[in-house]
């Protein structure tokens, strides 16, 4: 608008700010930091201890440096033009496995834990799994939203980061998938989101995927290596993931180290997977995105109905009438004990227990609201069933996670 | 000194302006004698750098500054996260207090969270009626 424009930000995110103020070409912006957050404070407090106090990073009044930064002439560097590139460093670097493991930790190119190494060997091993081209362009990825710049990343880097995850070469088709749809496995929020996938197909037996006991956390190499590449893809490929710059988590989420990689246990089920209930056929490959904040016991939520005589349909209506369901809706992630029970309580399909859960008639649309800054919609109240997991008792889990899109894993085989 | 980098020579711009962000992706010759120290007998092997690739950046020169306050118009924004409608009613206060002959807009969004959210017709607005604007970003 060529107008003089000063945002004004708490100072924890300055480092953020200046990626963010580089990314757009304006490298040296004013910005105006005070001591925040001013959530929760009265006018008073908000006068007395954010503008009459001092910038922490400069130590100068608040006040009398917006009015600066609105009326002091521009610098040379800030009338800069022409066109800046990054340096990502060399293609390769050559050394002892042990000098490797540290420049990559240094970089932070890992996740902080030890990682394979990336030979060029390793990586055409990889790249046997796939018919798609090294050079083609699989993805184009930002942290999630506007504080991030999109970078954009290739089959090749896709296989260079399964590697260093650990990953068969068999897994690949599904990092493809994951890697092709752009979603962040690290999303920047401060509020902490998590990212998972649940897959349905024959592949979860060909892969060794486990749906059985521990199905969701990290009790298989299949499950757990695709998660970390897909998290190590974000990170490297994406550019997600970096403290201060790239992720502002305020508590952070630990579910991002290797996300959630759910398979269905559809043998067991009594319900239409997710992919067929998404439009696929039974059978077919499918992986689901998923964002949200992850899931934890049913037990963590106060349920009325918890004791001796348990009704499990009420207590999952229960934990959803309870649960804010306004960014993520809820997920409810059951062993097949538990949806038996449902299917025995009368909910044979999930679209009828989903009716009853809700309020809402089959087909109609979660009531949603605005779009949120990171350009997820919000949920509005959805609700998800998934099966998996072992049947040695009756338990399940439930959180706010939505899911996102469903991709073809064949198509990158 | 047992790391051998291959390639690049190329230096980057952004260190010219003084980015910090990029000092987690330093040159990988400055690396050389601080990564020496593995076994001697260990081989060597070279592996991938496992980056994707960032847009070029072009360079937009800033807004040229007022030269007074006096007589002009600043736009305040509320871009919608919590506390910022109080912050920008106590930076109101300030101006009229401090700058009497300075006019005050204050604007609030409407559509939710964030700067992106801000409509095509605010910014419009703050192009043809205001002067200068300040952006409340959260938190």
């Amino acid at each position: 608008m060529k107008k003089p424009a000063v945002p004004v930000v708490m100072h924890d995110f300055a480092a953020q700010q200046k990626e963010v103020a580089f990314n757009l070409g304006m490298p040296n912006f004013r910005i105006q930091y005070f001591r925040g957050p001013v959530w929760g404070k009265t006018n008073e407090q908000i006068r007395k201890q954010v503008m009459e106090g001092g910038n922490p990073i400069t130590g100068r009044p608040v006040m009398q440096e917006l009015v600066e930064n609105l009326t002091r002439p521009l610098a040379a560097e800030e009338r800069r033009t022409g066109e800046v590139k990054k340096d990502l460093g060399p293609g390769t670097y050559t050394g002892t496995p042990e000098e490797l493991q540290k420049l990559f930790l240094e970089k932070r190119y890992t996740d902080f834990l030890p990682v394979e190494l990336p030979t060029e060997e390793k990586v055409a091993e990889m790249l046997k799994s796939t018919s798609r081209e090294p050079g083609e362009v699989l993805g184009r990825m930002n942290p999630g939203s506007e504080a991030g710049e999109t970078w954009t990343y290739t089959v090749k880097t896709a296989a260079i980061n399964a590697v260093m995850a650990g990953a068969a070469p068999e897994y690949f088709p599904v990092i493809l998938a994951l890697g092709s749809t752009g979603m962040t496995a690290v999303n920047v929020s401060d509020n902490g989101f998590m990212a998972g996938a649940v897959i349905n197909g024959e592949i979860r037996d060909e892969i060794g995927l486990n749906y059985e006991e521990g199905a969701v956390g990290p009790y298989a190499h299949a499950n757990t290596t695709i998660g970390r590449a897909w998290s190590l893809l974000s990170i490297n490929g994406g550019n997600c993931g970096k403290v201060g710059t790239t992720y502002m988590g305020t508590i952070g989420n630990p579910m991002n180290l290797i996300g959630i990689i759910m398979a269905e246990n559809e043998e067991k089920s009594p319900f239409r997977p997710l992919s067929v209930r998404r439009g696929f056929r039974k059978g077919e490959n499918v992986v689901t995105l998923f964002m949200g904040w992850g899931i934890l016991s049913a037990k963590n939520w106060a349920a009325t109905v918890w004791g001796p005589n348990m009704n499990y349909p009420e207590i999952i209506k229960e934990i959803y009438g309870t649960q804010d369901g306004w960014l993520f809706g809820t997920c409810a992630v059951l062993s097949p004990p538990i949806a038996n029970f449902v299917r025995d309580a009368g909910y044979d399909t999930v679209e009828k227990f989903t009716e009853w859960v809700t309020g809402r008639p089959p087909g109609a649309k979660p009531a949603v609201g605005g779009n949120l800054n990171s350009g997820i919609r919000n949920a509005g109240g959805t609700f998800t069933v998934i099966v998996t997991g072992g049947s040695n008792n009756n338990y399940f889990s439930m959180g706010g996670m939505v899911p996102s899109r469903s991709v073809q894993i064949d198509e990158w085989r | 000194m047992k790391l051998r980098i291959a390639v690049t020579t190329v230096l980057c711009l952004g260190l010219v302006f003084g980015v910090s962000m990029l000092s987690h992706q330093t040159h990988a010759q400055g690396k050389r004698a601080a990564l020496s120290g593995g076994p001697a007998s260990m081989p060597e092997i070279t592996v991938l750098n496992p980056m994707g690739t960032p847009p070029p950046i072009r360079l937009v020169p800033q807004a040229p500054r007022l030269d007074t306050l006096d007589g002009k118009t600043i736009y305040l924004i509320n871009t919608g996260y919590i506390g910022t409608d109080r912050f920008m009613d106590e930076t109101a206060k300030w101006f009229r207090a401090n700058y009497p002959e300075t006019s005050i807009v204050y604007r609030d969004n409407q559509s939710g969270a964030g700067l992106s959210s801000l409509s095509d017709a605010l910014w419009a607005e703050i192009a043809e009626k205001g002067d200068a604007a300040i952006v409340g970003l959260g938190h």
